[in-house]
């Protein structure tokens, strides 16, 4: 029985779709059998990321409408035989499900694959009810800005409320010149608000939105540094103990006087 | 033409008229018809409360009251004393009561305490969340939400927190914010209570 993986942040466009699609790519890479499920019934994205909208024949609401099996509608990756994904309906709506239904098509799917990873649509309202249906486990994408983070600590309170607990964190879009002018939140700034586990940190990378726009997640490619972070999530999630990217290196003069004790915490 | 007028006045609980004595009954009907005619929709739904201080009136006479009234769409609440009935919760305003809530992690953003006592919060308050209550608010974290102490009108009431760092601070019907100006963390714990009027904030010696 494998593990479903629901991917949230309440805000919208922190790198949900993009996070999905590198982890599930990261996982297949290693050798597990994964299925991404993308739950942003009329807004679907996820196939466009991984480079299969052109092979979509049946959609999740196909499935859950009893039009076609399960296995009808999942579309083999192009590079990978053990992953799959289950694309959502692009001209239906978000009630065109209930999370019962995802709830039964989840754990249909946990049966055959190691990881179900879901990647659930911005916002609190049904979408969000559908998505987290059926998860065993939540992570939560934030980008290093207050309002992202107020969505965030809003969508955990909610998962708790939904018995989802320990969710864990991923900062994306980091910028490492920003945070040392003091323009940017640190990671520290955000564990202190949200209290969750840090699982991995992104920087923010010109790469990706090229790698969105081809359809070939970033982690596939060794020169990318958020690919290179991707990987280390892929393997945390594994079990392994990976050392977070020095994104935030302080330079020698300041890591000096800091020794020296002039200057405030970095 | 009567010299009189029978007084109508509006207040919170709703309309209140005074029928003063040896007035034509006809003249008063005639008199709240032309009032409530010239501001009906302002009137709608309010409960009516006659005080016919001093005279009672005729069974016969409430009804026509009873039917004018209804024209405009409002009915006529018996009133229990001469006074409307004050709201139940101002009563025991300066009391403090001992029932208190224990909270034993963060509230996130959206989640919303209310209780009538105190609340004493054993994790952090986040932007986004809110804590009303009749009593003492103390957080042992960081309040960096919305925290209303003494909702009921007590102004003794007051918040305390490791690091009081709120959104917005209400206490009783007095709210502060903090200044635009970007201030320097705060070092310890701190306590605000109202003095002087304005809610102040000092820093927490034991």
């Amino acid at each position: 029985m494998g593990k479903s993986i629901v991917i949230t942040s309440g805000k919208g466009g922190v790198g949900k779709t993009t996070t999905t699609a590198n982890i599930g790519t990261g996982l297949a890479q290693i050798g597990r059998k994964v299925c991404l499920v993308d739950a942003d019934i009329g807004l679907r994205n996820l196939d466009v990321v991984m480079g299969l909208e052109n092979r979509i024949v049946y959609d999740l609401i196909d499935v859950v409408e009893g039009h076609c099996r399960v296995r009808s509608a999942l579309i083999k990756d192009k590079r990978f035989d053990n992953l799959f994904l289950l694309p959502a309906a692009q001209t239906r709506e978000k009630d065109a499900v209930n999370p019962e239904q995802m709830e039964k098509l989840i754990t249909e799917l946990k049966q055959e694959f190691d990881y179900v990873l879901v990647d659930c649509p911005a916002g609190i309202e049904q979408g969000f009810k559908n998505a987290i249906a059926g998860a065993d486990l939540a992570i939560i994408v934030t980008t290093p800005e207050v309002s992202a983070v107020r969505d965030a600590d809003r969508i955990i309170g909610l998962l708790e409320a939904d018995e989802l607990f320990e969710p864990q964190l991923i900062v994306n879009r980091i910028r490492p010149d920003m945070i040392r002018r003091g323009d940017m939140m640190t990671t520290d700034d955000m564990i202190d608000i949200l209290a969750i586990k840090l699982l991995g940190i992104v920087p923010d990378d010109e790469s990706i939105i090229v790698s969105t726009n081809k359809g070939e997640p970033a982690v596939l490619d060794k020169k990318s540094v958020s690919g290179q972070a991707f990987r280390n999530i892929v393997r945390r999630l594994e079990g392994a103990s990976v050392p977070f990217l020095a994104l935030e290196e302080e330079n020698m003069v300041k890591r000096l006087m800091r020794f020296i004790g002039i200057g405030g915490k970095s | 033409m009567s010299k009189e007028a029978c007084i109508i006045k509006g207040n919170k609980h709703g309309l209140s008229i005074s029928i003063p004595r040896g007035m034509d009954f006809a003249e008063v009907l005639s008199q709240l018809r032309t009032r409530l005619a010239s501001a009906q929709e302002f009137f709608a739904g309010a409960a009516v409360y006659v005080s016919a201080a001093d005279r009672d009136l005729e069974p016969e006479e409430k009804q026509q009251l009873a039917k004018t009234v209804e024209e405009f769409g409002l009915s006529i609440t018996e009133p229990e004393a001469d006074e409307a009935p004050a709201p139940a919760v101002e009563s025991g305003k300066d009391e403090f009561k001992e029932d208190t809530l224990l909270l034993r992690r963060t509230i996130r953003s959206g989640q919303k305490i209310r209780y009538d006592g105190n609340v004493v919060v054993l994790g952090d308050v986040n932007p986004g969340a809110e804590i009303i209550c009749s009593g003492d608010i103390l957080v042992l974290g960081s309040l960096r939400g919305v925290a209303h102490a003494g909702c009921t009108g007590n102004v003794n009431a007051s918040v305390f927190a490791f690091r009081l760092e709120p959104t917005q601070l209400r206490i009783a019907n007095y709210i502060s914010r903090s200044p635009d100006e970007k201030l320097p963390k705060p070092l310890g714990p701190e306590l605000a209570r109202v003095c002087d009027n304005v809610i102040q904030i000092t820093a927490y010696q034991s």
